[in-house]
């Protein structure tokens, strides 16, 4: 069925033209002469595949370049450049028999009708994509069981929360049991047991049915619960592609140590750096190499309760690889 | 004294700016104000024309004059505040109005003329635009065209009491549109925007001189015209005055009623 | 096939949703019991004083007026809620959603809003066709029927491609709803036989706005004094408008593809 690749991607390139004005009049007239365009590269040559049923975080801050990707595996935008491949299919083409295979869930932007139950948006969507109606019972029965959409069902849209029109958009967008699903930025906007719910139900999704997910996200704690890979995006470029764990292991140059002492009044600045004490609870950022050392160091020459040793929060190294751009 | 001037001047910069923004949105809405009184105009002229000249003293040439002169004074006199009522009370923008010194009637009046300010030169236009193409038949008298200005100015005062007054029945209810369209269905038949009030049957004739429509559009037109005595223009105006009465008195008491209303609900 | 079953399935959603505003449904009715009642009024005093009107008889008038408030409820109904709607979703990028479904994208925005309430306008419209065609008994037969159908026809799909071309504007303007509205602004003319107007509104009302096409143009088969010419025009129109509607569309999307973000 297809190729061995799910999504293939290489040296893909968007770039836009954009007028540019300065604020005042003299700019103003000045554009109805000459406009200055400037060019924006919103994807700036990344390559990446992604095995069938593989989950990946697509990791960045704003104005990355995550959206606009996807954008264009789901054939929403034309590339500037490059390979483009979801499925054996090139998306920008628009066929109809790729667009029954893939879905498109977008937070914060609805595609349920507002005023029926989500039920009735359900029903549009099973006519437009020819789901036969056993299928789409049994799509229904899990996603609603999943989901726990009972209640939900026959309220009209807009006298549902926030977050439970989040679980309809998202049920309504695998009735049809897509292949690929395209999450943009999903929880974003939820509240944290919400979001917890719906990182829980994608990977449940995953694993049931073998779908490939690609979800773009400026959250950590998406990428953490749900992906083993994570894809790195910054000023339209890739800056990482591989396992969370490698990740955290090449751009952490430190690692932290807690040390329980039962006050804070001993000073540890000669082991290492001081973030922070708490209740007896010293947080020390150490140089890597310097981690077993320091670690001797500290049970020799206090009374400690407990130490642990952790790598700095993940947060804490996106930041870093932003920053840096260099993989 | 000095709020009042305050808000004319200040709702004068406003609506000059929503003017200049909402440019297009202006003009397709002008389009129905001068389509419609076309539109009867071209009818009553065919029906003219069926009739072998004239139709109950109208000649084409005359149904033209009226209806011209109709559709300036419609424009003088009209007023859209019942819509955006309706807006005000369900969004709450009103409270801030009501927080003011002055009665918030004022806004809505500056709002009001400075518009017409804006859009009268191109109505002007238009109107004589139409008059080289439909060949109005003019016959100016002098008195009436003194007498014009006093009558037009109080048949806007009465228009706008009047439908302002109305527009606040969305203290009371959602359902406006309804109401909006029961009024202007009214105001189109029995002010003369349809035909003139000469020429629809007497019990109807009967009905319009005792309700405000009339005053408002058809009777300064008539009064343009010349085709109305001295003695029916003084019945005229005497109306006219009893309908601002009734609609100050209106206008007050059910603004009062609507207040609580409001206030009641949470303001 | 498929669309028409697609369209049923949009209606039926389109129903529920209003059902829960059963008041809508009494508001829409006096409104339109309101608007016919003036026009009805207006008739009555216009052939108080004359049996035809430019050659027309008042029952021929009185279908014209079936047809016009028909027409405007059909467009109420689907045609202006759905382009209203298409204009919104390109400016939210909910645009984007239809994009992704395996469906032509014309027509699931066409038919994405269903306002089911306006069908007091189709009814009422329907009952004044009915009362004229009675009045016109004997004169009103099959092939004026047919000519009826035809022109309905042609003029729907006038009117639709009108719709679409100006939402399709949404692409590149902002504030395009306005000019939706001037479709309803000059579609009071349609309410008369567009023959009486002068020349250039005429011209107007025919070519740049289309509603001669939408009231008159089938009214006139009704009354027997549709010309086959007239009938040919009407189709040739409604076949380049709707080439050139679809193109312009696809000119459109394939500039939020490219362009957007």
């Amino acid at each position: 069925m297809g190729n061995a690749l799910a999504i293939h991607i290489h040296d893909l390139h968007k770039t836009y033209i954009v007028s540019e004005r300065e604020g005042g009049v003299r700019a103003a007239l000045a554009s109805l002469v000459h406009r200055k365009k400037q060019e924006v590269r919103a994807v700036d040559g990344i390559s990446f595949d992604l095995a069938p049923g593989e989950i990946v975080g697509f990791l960045g801050p704003n104005g990355a370049g995550k959206t606009t990707t996807l954008k264009m595996l789901s054939g929403l935008l034309h590339p500037t450049s490059g390979e483009l491949s979801v499925l054996g299919f090139v998306p920008w083409k628009r066929d109809h028999d790729y667009l029954r295979q893939i879905t498109l869930v977008m937070g914060q932007r609805n595609q349920l009708v507002w005023d029926i139950p989500a039920v009735d948006s359900f029903e549009l969507n099973r006519a437009v994509y020819r789901v036969p109606a056993a299928d789409f019972r049994k799509a229904l029965d899990e996603l609603t069981q999943l989901l726990d959409l009972g209640p939900l069902l026959k309220k009209p849209v807009r006298n549902l929360s926030l977050g439970e029109r989040m679980k309809c958009e998202v049920a309504a967008a695998l009735l049809h049991r897509p292949q690929v699903v395209f999450l943009d930025e999903p929880t974003i906007g939820l509240d944290v047991t919400m979001q917890r719910r719906i990182r829980a139900f994608i990977a449940e999704y995953n694993r049931r049915h073998g779908a490939t997910v690609l979800l773009t996200s400026h959250y950590m704690a998406d990428v953490v619960a749900l992906t083993r890979r994570v894809i790195v995006i910054h000023h339209g470029k890739l800056l990482f592609d591989g396992d969370l764990s490698a990740l955290v292991e090449r751009f952490t140059a430190h690692k932290t140590i807690v040390v329980t002492l039962g006050d804070c009044t001993a000073d540890l600045s000669a082991y290492g750096e001081v973030v922070s004490c708490t209740d007896g609870d010293v947080t020390l950022r150490v140089p890597k190499a310097e981690t077993a050392r320091v670690t001797g160091r500290l049970l020799a020459d206090y009374p400690v309760l407990d130490l642990t040793v952790e790598d700095p929060p993940i947060e804490e190294v996106i930041d870093r690889v932003f920053q840096q751009e260099i993989p | 004294m000095r709020g009042i001037a305050d808000i004319y001047a200040q709702q004068f910069k406003v609506t000059l700016a929503s003017f200049i923004q909402y440019r297009a949105a202006l003009v397709i809405w002008l389009i129905g104000h001068v389509l419609e009184p076309l539109i009867y105009l071209v009818v009553w002229s065919t029906v003219s024309r069926s009739t072998g000249g004239s139709v109950g003293g109208f000649t084409a040439a005359d149904f033209a004059a009226y209806f011209i002169v109709l559709m300036i004074v419609n424009h003088l006199t009209y007023t859209w505040i019942m819509y955006e009522y309706e807006y005000r009370v369900r969004q709450g923008t009103l409270s801030p109005e009501l927080l003011r010194p002055v009665h918030p009637i004022h806004s809505d009046i500056a709002d009001n003329i400075t518009s017409k300010l804006i859009t009268l030169p191109g109505m002007l236009a238009i109107a004589a635009l139409m008059s080289l193409i439909f060949r109005p038949a003019f016959h100016p008298v002098p008195w009436a065209a003194a007498a014009f200005v006093p009558v037009v100015l109080l048949a806007f005062i009465v228009r706008f009491l009047v439908e302002w007054t109305l527009a606040l029945a969305a203290f009371w209810t959602t359902r406006v549109s309804a109401l909006n369209q029961m009024y202007f269905m009214a105001m189109l038949f029995f002010s003369g925007q349809i035909a003139p009030l000469e020429l629809l049957p007497h019990p109807v004739r009967v009905i319009a001189f005792v309700l405000p429509f009339r005053w408002t559009v058809g009777f300064p037109t008539e009064l343009l015209l010349g085709r109305l005595t001295p003695g029916q223009v003084l019945a005229g105006m005497g109306m006219q005055f009893a309908w601002l009465a009734v609609g100050l008195v209106l206008m007050r008491f059910v603004w009062r009623a609507g207040l609580k209303v409001y206030s009641a609900v949470g303001a | 096939m498929r669309y028409l079953r697609l369209f049923l399935v949009f209606f039926r959603v389109g129903v529920l949703g209003e059902l829960s505003y059963r008041s809508n449904f009494v508001m829409h009715l006096i409104e339109s019991i309101m608007e016919l009642g003036t026009a009805l009024a207006g008739l009555a005093v216009v052939f108080s004083y004359t049996s035809t009107l430019g050659g027309w008889r008042p029952a021929e008038i009185l279908a014209l007026v079936g047809v016009y408030f028909l027409v405007s409820g059909a467009i109420r109904m689907v045609i202006q809620p759905s382009m209203e709607r298409l204009i919104e979703g390109v400016h939210e990028g909910t645009l984007d959603f239809t994009l992704t479904k395996p469906e032509d994208a014309q027509l699931l925005v066409s038919i994405q809003r269903v306002e089911i309430w306006n069908i007091t306008d189709v009814v009422l419209g329907s009952g004044v066709l009915a009362v004229a065609l009675v009045r016109l008994g004997a004169n009103v037969g099959v092939s004026e029927a047919a000519g009826f159908a035809a022109a309905l026809a042609a003029g729907g799909i006038i009117v639709y491609s009108f719709w679409l071309m100006l939402a399709t504007l949404a692409f590149w303007f902002v504030r395009v709803e306005n000019m939706l509205m001037i479709f309803s602004s000059m579609y009071e003319a349609g309410r008369w036989p567009v023959g009486f107007y002068p020349r250039w509104l005429r011209f107007m009302l025919t070519f740049l706005i289309p509603v001669a096409f939408a009231t008159t143009v089938p009214a006139q088969a009704l009354a027997g004094r549709l010309s086959v010419s007239t009938l040919a025009g009407a189709y040739a129109l409604a076949a380049v408008l709707a080439v050139l509607s679809r193109a312009f569309w696809r000119v459109g999307v394939r500039r939020y593809s490219s362009a957007s973000s």
